[in-house]
């Protein structure tokens, strides 16, 4: 019983850093915007969000900072996509190569030294129970996610402006005849993911390894935009989507851990396994049906209004 | 205030087509040193060590064309097949593939001598490239999943197969538990061209797919099709041109052109497979494609001057400390302000004078 609810807990923490990012991403791809540079503000946010958890000791302080980076990256994408039209697809590879470079040289003077992983946010009392563990031992992020997949669905399904911003990502052209503002709409969406990739980043110093080192998201921000199709843009489908690649990833650290079954595949095939999953994940969906009817049908394009 | 307004051309500006790259990297130079400077380093030391230093240093040329030519190869391919919409940018992992099966090569004829030795490799090195582009081209074609998306993720499995090959079936008996291959014999090396240096024979090979590759893309119904099926989709259709056969001659020409780097890198400049192969020049080859204005020409000079950065970003960690993932940085930049000023292609900056009555706009 122990060794599945360790397992358990350490998918719950592979899983929380891309559920948080790929909401982010859905948020963004909703609004018609495709931001592939997920990955570039997720090291940027893991950057900031360690560096104040190395100074401060406040893990909260540190997971807010990691946000304010990855909103202010998103702004660099935001300015050159929306208000320069430039090309989504290179300007989102430029800011992941951007984000790969600033973390590597804000981070080349903390490589090595250990910060303090964050607690649980209940009381310890409360998770003594094993069964009890397995609801609250978790810390913040964990519970942050689920309530944002909660959320992200409510806004955009229950809400007037969830309603506006499916519209932009629909019809940019019919949104803007009506009087919406498809630019600022999409600003927002893409500050919104810009924020959640940063605490997505952040997640992993303060969740998952305690030290700086460089690229240490390793395609994570790929996996996530890769889900959101995966989910075919419905965020309840992303959380199902993230913790079936949490577990996969999970069995990577046990193969690695040595003993038993899983060590006799070579461990490389085991690290390989995330990605070598999200291209069969991706096949298989669209086998099932065309991947793409579901996707909204201004992603990608730039808006150009035609007064 | 002064106020601007975007104004739309009446037909793209080819000026400002060739004037954006030049005037991306100047931006970056200046932006450059005043952001080092602001975050405590020698933003102007930083700036002329990384630009300049590897040009007026004679010594340093022949780094700058090593550097080069994988940077000009991968980029002419990525260039062609962005041409025709496909977003390739698994290029690191066709890459990697070209030099594995360049190394099998090796491996497998250690020992002998001959001269068909290397012209096997680079077979292989074309093929490895090609067979692991061709999984994004067939999941691509087939079902509709994104190449960008598959091709990436290949790319992080290919270093995974890296670590296996070395640390297991091909590790060098002699390495003293090093994870790498042994060194390949004398035939499968790359050949120097100039004595004394290390300019070996990718160089002008790098120089010579650039201009094969322009006299395609502007001469031949290969090229005409490619920036046809890229920049109107629709007429491509129209006028016959199936879209998935183009789909997969850009995979496979550009996964191809990948894998003849991967080639010429572990022939050339490794001589061996080690872990640390797998050097960026797959993704940095994405700008210099950009940078290129996706024009195999226009890749010679953004490959030089993407060497330009990592040549003198090794100058800059050794003379004033600069830390090497400053490179990215000043890569980044480039590519940021290139995109930024694309806009000036389709469209004008005019200044607005706020005073004049609603009927003179």
């Amino acid at each position: 019983m122990d060794i599945t609810l360790a397992i358990l807990v350490t998918v719950v923490g592979a899983s929380t850093p891309i559920l948080i990012a790929a909401l982010g991403e859905l948020v963004v791809e909703r609004s018609g915007v495709l931001n592939l540079g997920v990955e570039g503000m997720m090291l940027i946010g893991a950057i900031a969000g360690f560096v104040v958890q190395f100074h401060t000791g406040n893990p909260y302080l540190a997971l807010l900072c990691g946000a304010l980076a990855g909103t202010a990256a998103s702004l660099i994408f935001g300015f050159l996509t929306l208000s320069l039209s430039a090309n989504q697809t290179a300007t989102g590879l430029a800011l992941t190569i951007f984000g790969t470079g600033f973390s590597a040289l804000a981070g080349s003077s903390y490589s090595a030294r250990p910060i303090t992983l964050m607690q649980p946010l209940f009381p310890a009392e409360l998770a003594t129970h094993s069964i009890a563990r397995v609801v609250f031992g978790y810390s913040f992020p964990v519970y942050f996610s689920f309530f944002m997949v909660a959320a992200t669905w409510y806004f955009l399904h229950r809400t007037r402006s969830g309603l506006i911003l499916r519209a932009v990502g629909e019809n940019d052209q019919s949104a803007h005849s009506i009087g919406y503002s498809v630019i600022g709409v999409r600003y927002l969406a893409v500050m919104f993911g810009g924020a959640m990739a940063g605490i997505a980043g952040a997640c992993f110093p303060l969740l998952l390894t305690p030290q700086w080192a460089e690229r240490m998201t390793a395609g994570r921000g790929w996996i996530a935009v890769a889900l959101v199709v995966f989910a075919s843009w419905k965020p309840l489908r992303l959380l199902a989507g993230a913790y079936l690649f949490g577990l996969v990833m999970t069995m990577e650290l046990y193969a690695k851990a040595g003993g038993g079954p899983l060590s006799i595949i070579p461990s490389e095939l085991w690290a390989a396994l995330p990605y070598l999953a999200t291209i069969a994940v991706l096949v298989l969906i669209s086998i099932r049906r065309d991947a793409t009817t579901n996707a909204p049908a201004c992603l990608g394009k730039p808006f150009l209004p035609s007064n | 205030m002064m106020q601007f307004r975007l104004e739309k051309r009446r037909e793209p500006s080819q000026l400002m087509v060739y004037a954006t790259p030049v005037a991306a990297v100047l931006l970056t130079m200046v932006v450059g040193a005043i952001i080092f400077s602001l975050i405590g380093y020698n933003g102007v030391g930083a700036v002329r060590e990384i630009f300049l230093t590897p040009l007026t240093n004679a010594y340093k040329w022949q780094d700058l064309g090593i550097k080069a030519a994988p940077l000009i190869i991968i980029g002419v391919g990525l260039s062609i097949a962005y041409r025709a919409n496909v977003w390739n940018i698994g290029a690191e992992g066709q890459y990697v593939m070209g030099g594995l099966a360049a190394t099998g090569v090796a491996l497998a004829t250690y020992g002998m001598t001959g001269w068909w030795i290397l012209p096997l490799m680079l077979i292989a090195g074309v093929l490895g490239g090609v067979a692991y582009a061709a999984i994004p081209a067939l999941l691509k074609t087939r079902l509709n999943v994104n190449e960008i998306l598959t091709s990436l993720m290949l790319t992080y499995a290919s270093v995974q197969l890296i670590y296996y090959l070395i640390r297991a079936p091909w590790k060098d008996p002699m390495g003293m538990g090093f994870p790498q291959t042994r060194l390949f014999s004398e035939a499968a090396r790359l050949p120097t061209i100039i004595p004394g240096t290390i300019v070996h024979l990718g160089v002008p090979i790098a120089i010579l797919v650039g201009l094969v590759a322009w006299f395609v893309m502007t001469r031949t119904i290969f090229g005409y099709r490619m920036r046809v099926v890229g920049a109107a989709p629709h007429a491509a259709r129209y006028g016959g041109f199936s879209q998935n056969k183009t789909i997969w001659m850009a995979m496979l020409v550009s996964g191809g052109l990948a894998g003849l780097a991967g080639m010429l890198e572990v022939a050339g400049p490794f001589q061996r497979m080690v872990p640390g192969f797998p050097t960026n020049y797959g993704f940095t080859a994405i700008i210099v494609a950009f940078l290129g204005r996706l024009n195999p020409l226009g890749v010679i000079f953004a490959g030089i001057v993407l060497a330009i950065t990592f040549v003198g970003g090794e100058v800059a960690q050794t003379t004033i400390g600069l830390p090497n993932a400053a490179t990215g940085i000043f890569q980044a930049m480039m590519l940021f302000f290139l995109l930024a000023g694309d806009i000036l292609i389709n469209y004008r900056l005019r200044r607005v004078v706020p005073q004049t009555s609603a009927g003179a706009a």
